[in-house]
C-alpha cells in the first residue's frame, strides 16, 4: 500500500490558525505555517513554549482546538488517512516494546503500515542504524543512545516523505548524536520535509533551513537560516525569548 | 477489508508475543482466581451445595481476575509511549481495538481453561455432557466482557485514577453478562439440555455484537488527546 500521489503545489506541510487549549491554559496559539517539500524548518524555544504539542498537532497525534493541518494536501485528522502513510515521528519517547526485540518491534511497525517485503525492510532499517547484530536481542537490554537509534529505523521504515523530530538529541551520547545527525543529513535529500524540534542552538541552526521561536505557545520569529547570523544566533535567541517572556 | 484484519492481528499478535515472554498478566489472574476458589472453598457454609451457586462463584471469580488483567492491558502500551506511536501509524483505530481485544480475549479464555478445573475439583462440579454447551457460554460472556473491558481499560490508562477506575467504570456494565453467563453455567452444571440455555446464549451473542460495534467505534474518540 501507498499513499495516494502528491497534491501538485501544495506545501508538504501546511498549518492554519492553530491553537490547542488545555482548559484555560494555552499551549499553541495562532500559528501559521507553509512548508515547501524539501523543506528543513526547526523550532526552538524554551521549556513548556508548546514546540511538542504543536508537532504532536502537526503530525495528527493531538487534535487542535482551532484550525487545521494539512500535509501534502490532505487534512490531517480527516476521512481520508493518506496522509499517515507519509509522516514519521521521532519523539525522546521511542514508541518501542521493551519487552520485544530489535526486529520484532520494528516488524511490528512495518505490519501495521502494511509495508511488503517486512523481512528485508526490517533488516535494512537495523542495519542503517547500526543494530544489525543485536536484532534478536530485546529493546530492555539496550542503552538509551541503541534505543533511540533503534527509534530513528522505526521512523523511517515506511520512507515517510515529511519527518517529525522532538528533541531527538535528547540523551544521546556523542557517537549517538554523531550517527543521528549523519541520517538527518541523508534525509536532506531535497524530497524529504523535516520539522526538528530542539533545545540544542548549534545543531539545530546547522542543519535548518528555516527557523522559528516559539514562546508561550506563539512564534516569535519565523525566517530563513539565510537571514541569520550563526555567530550571534544564542545572544539573539536568548534576547527574543526574554523579550516574549 | 484484508489490510484492516492483518493491522489487527498485528496488535494481537504484538500482545500475545509480549504475554508469552512475561506472563505477567496471566499469571497474576490464574493465581488470583485459584486464590478465590480456595476462599470460597473455606468460606462457604458445609450445608450449601456448592453446585447449587458455582455458576455465580465461577463467573464473579473471572469477572475481577478478568479486571486485574484488563488493567495492564494499555499499561503495556504506556511504556515508552508505544501507543503514540501506534495513533500516527495508518492503522485504523478500530483495527487496533480489534487487535486488543482478541489478545486479551485469547489470554482470559486461557486463564479460565485453569480455573474451571479448579472449581471442579474444589465443589465436585462434573462437566461431562455439559462440556460443549459450556465453551459456548464461556466463549460468548468473555468476548463481551473483553470488548467492553478493553475500551474501558483504553480510557482508564489515560486518567489519574487509571486501574483503581476501572472496575468502577466496567462492573456495573457486566451486570447483564454475568446474570446470562451465570444462569446458563448453572443450568448447564445441573445436567439441564443445551437447548435450555438457547435464550441466554442468543442474549450474550446479541450483547457481544452490541458491545463489539460499539466499543470500536468509541474507541477512536476514546483516544483523543
Amino acid at each position: 500500500m501507498s499513499a495516494a500521489p502528491w497534491v501538485a503545489e501544495a506545501p508538504a506541510v501546511e498549518a492554519r490558525g492553530v491553537e490547542k487549549w488545555y482548559g484555560p491554559l494555552p499551549a499553541v496559539r495562532g500559528i501559521d505555517l507553509a512548508l515547501a517539500r524539501g523543506e528543513l524548518l526547526t523550532i526552538f524555544g524554551p521549556n513548556g513554549a508548546g514546540k511538542t504539542t504543536l508537532l504532536r498537532i502537526l503530525c495528527g497525534a493531538v487534535r487542535p482546538t482551532r484550525g487545521t493541518v494539512f500535509v501534502a494536501g490532505e487534512q490531517v485528522g480527516g476521512e481520508e488517512e493518506g496522509w499517515r502513510r507519509r509522516i514519521g515521528l521521532l519523539s525522546h519517547q521511542t514508541f518501542l516494546y521493551p519487552g520485544l526485540t530489535a526486529a520484532e518491534n520494528l516488524d511490528f511497525y512495518a505490519r501495521l503500515y502494511g509495508l511488503p517485503d517486512r523481512k528485508g525492510r526490517v533488516e535494512e532499517g537495523l542495519r542503517q542504524v547500526g543494530l544489525l547484530e543485536r536484532r534478536g536481542d530485546r529493546v530492555r537490554t539496550f542503552s538509551r543512545g541503541m534505543q533511540q537509534r533503534l527509534a530513528l529505523a522505526r521512523t523511517l521504515l515506511h520512507e515517510p516523505e515529511v519527518v517529525f523530530l522532538d528533541e531527538p538529541y535528547t540523551g544521546l551520547d556523542p557517537h549517538a548524536s554523531a550517527m543521528l545527525r549523519a541520517v538527518l543529513d541523508r534525509l536532506k535529500d531535497g524530497r524529504r520535509t523535516v520539522v526538528l524540534v530542539t533545545h540544542n542552538l548549534s545543531q539545530g541552526l546547522e542543519q535548518a533551513d528555516r527557523v522559528a521561536v516559539q514562546v508561550g505557545g506563539r512564534w516569535v520569529s519565523d525566517e530563513r537560516r539565510g537571514e541569520i547570523d550563526a555567530a550571534r544566533w544564542e545572544q539573539v535567541y536568548t534576547e527574543r525569548v526574554a523579550a516574549a517572556v | 477489508m484484508a489490510g484492516y484484519l492483518a493491522q489487527a492481528w498485528a496488535v494481537a499478535r504484538k500482545d500475545l508475543l509480549l504475554e508469552a515472554r512475561s506472563r505477567e498478566r496471566f499469571v497474576s489472574m490464574a493465581t488470583f482466581a485459584v486464590l478465590v476458589a480456595v476462599v470460597f472453598s473455606f468460606a462457604l457454609d458445609p450445608t450449601v451445595r456448592s453446585r447449587d451457586i458455582a455458576g455465580a462463584m465461577l463467573w464473579v471469580t473471572v469477572l475481577f481476575a478478568g479486571t486485574l488483567g484488563l488493567g495492564r492491558s494499555f499499561a503495556l502500551e504506556r511504556e515508552a509511549d508505544a501507543l503514540t506511536g501506534v495513533l500516527v501509524s495508518p492503522a485504523p483505530r478500530g483495527a487496533v481495538f480489534l487487535g486488543k481485544w482478541l489478545a486479551n480475549l485469547l489470554i482470559v479464555l486461557a486463564v479460565e481453561a485453569v480455573v474451571f478445573p479448579v472449581y471442579a475439583l474444589f465443589f465436585g462440579l462434573r462437566f461431562a455432557g455439559a462440556l460443549g454447551g459450556l465453551v459456548l457460554v464461556v466463549f460468548l460472556a468473555t468476548a463481551g466482557f473483553m470488548a467492553l473491558g478493553t475500551l474501558f481499560s483504553a480510557i482508564a490508562v489515560h486518567t489519574r485514577l487509571g486501574e483503581t477506575l476501572l472496575p468502577i467504570l466496567l462492573l456495573p456494565l457486566l451486570i447483564p453478562v454475568v446474570i446470562f453467563a451465570a444462569s446458563a453455567t448453572q443450568r448447564l452444571l445441573a445436567g439441564r439440555p443445551l437447548a435450555e440455555v438457547g435464550g441466554n446464549l442468543r442474549m450474550l451473542l446479541a450483547f457481544d455484537l452490541v458491545f463489539l460495534f460499539v466499543c470500536t467505534a468509541a474507541f477512536g474518540s476514546a483516544m483523543e488527546e
